[in-house]
């Protein structure tokens, strides 16, 4: 198992690097090589959004602005640092603000985009995913919905797209010690509404 | 229930309390996956363990090509609002450049074309050598040529012909770089 962790670990190197020079190529005008930046960390930028929004179609609106942000901001990538880390940092900063504001017209317009939406979600989860996993995804967007944003993204970098507390800390501007409360209070969110859902399920568990 | 499973679920505990270094969670994880008796013991455990077993978010082939055709046409028209921001500037200096030189030509007196400019555009040029005793009597001084840009061209529009309509007289200077 360790053989093929390291593995896996000199392959995300190299991509990271990969990613880097594309990111440079980019940022001094070559069209072509943003193109191959989008189509390559598209998947990554998607994933990051769906888990935090929990919403296909908002994931792909962000996906969209991030990029275009990313082109916006080249000129200001310094490129000795990790394109991936800024990448994710605007990613989650967007995701963060689009759940915001999402929540805000929630509260507006209450129990219809409500419906509205899980119908939606319904639909595009069984289509694209396994049954199982889009009753877990949806499960997640119903107990994480008293999170806030940073613990929601911080639980989903860390715990969905296992990405190391250090790395969380440079995505998201703040401390490593901060990152862990994040988590554990986002841990603790899901405890306690998990247990409203699944009492009997959770009462061999931790407290 | 495999071999794998006694040494994962003794993990489960050093994974909550994020003891585990990255290839012990990697493992933990994809063990979590394949072995679904591990993943109900997990996430009674540590309701966490239950969505971290998730597989990754797959997306496809067309839902990238959907973000990167609405990328291109974002960069599009965030180009074409920078060309939209510019040219109502260009556009008021044009039409300061134009208002300057028409005033100079007009207020010394009479009106002259340049010999050997010709006139472009829609409107059709007429000869800008008559007089003007309407607007300015007297003996006024006339306009000479040198007063003119060497790449000035002048479009002269009811040129002194009639008391009913204004007069409109553009001198569009094709030497200034605006």
């Amino acid at each position: 198992m360790e053989l093929v962790y390291s593995q896996d670990r000199r392959r995300d190197e190299s991509e990271r690097e990969s990613d880097r020079r594309l990111a440079i190529q980019a940022r001094d005008g070559d069209l072509v090589a943003f193109d191959a930046l989008v189509t390559r960390k598209t998947p990554a930028v998607l994933s990051v959004a769906r888990r935090i929004l929990g919403n296909a179609e908002d994931a792909r609106d962000v996906a969209q602005m991030v990029f275009l942000r990313v082109w916006e901001q080249l000129a200001r990538y310094d490129d000795r640092y990790s394109f991936n880390t800024w990448l994710y940092r605007i990613a989650t900063n967007l995701s963060i603000d689009f759940l915001r504001s999402s929540r805000s017209r929630e509260k507006a317009h209450g129990a219809t985009l409500y419906l509205v939406r899980a119908r939606q979600e319904e639909t595009s989860a069984e289509t694209s995913r396994g049954a199982e996993d889009g009753e877990i995804a949806r499960l997640f967007e119903r107990v994480s919905a008293t999170m806030t944003g940073k613990q929601k993204a911080v639980f989903v970098l860390r715990e969905m797209e296992d990405r190391e507390t250090r790395e969380i800390a440079q995505i998201l501007g703040c401390g490593e010690s901060t990152v862990r409360n994040h988590l554990f209070n986002a841990r603790r969110v899901l405890r306690r509404e998990l247990a409203k859902i699944y009492p009997a399920a959770l009462r061999r568990g931790k407290p | 229930m495999t071999a794998l499973c006694p040494e994962v679920r003794d993990r489960f505990a050093r994974y909550a309390e994020d003891r585990l270094d990255a290839a012990q969670r990697r493992d933990v994880r994809d063990h979590l996956r394949a072995c679904r008796t591990c993943a109900e013991e997990a996430s009674a455990a540590d309701p966490a363990l239950l969505f971290a077993a998730m597989p990754p978010e797959e997306v496809s082939a067309e839902e990238v090509s959907r973000v990167l055709a609405a990328v291109r046409a974002g960069m599009e028209l965030r180009r074409a609002e920078k060309r939209l921001a510019r040219s109502p500037r260009r556009l008021a200096a044009l039409g300061s450049a134009a208002a300057v030189l028409a005033l100079t030509l007009l207020l010394p007196g009479r009106l002259e074309r340049p010999a050997g400019r010709t006139a472009v555009g829609d409107a059709a040029p007429r000869p800008a050598t008559a007089p003007m005793p309407q607007f300015l009597p007297g003996a006024a001084p006339a306009a000479t040529a040198e007063r003119f840009p060497a790449e000035a061209t002048i479009y002269d529009w009811n040129p002194g012909n009639s008391r009913d309509e204004p007069r409109v007289v553009w001198i569009v200077d094709g030497s200034l770089d605006i």
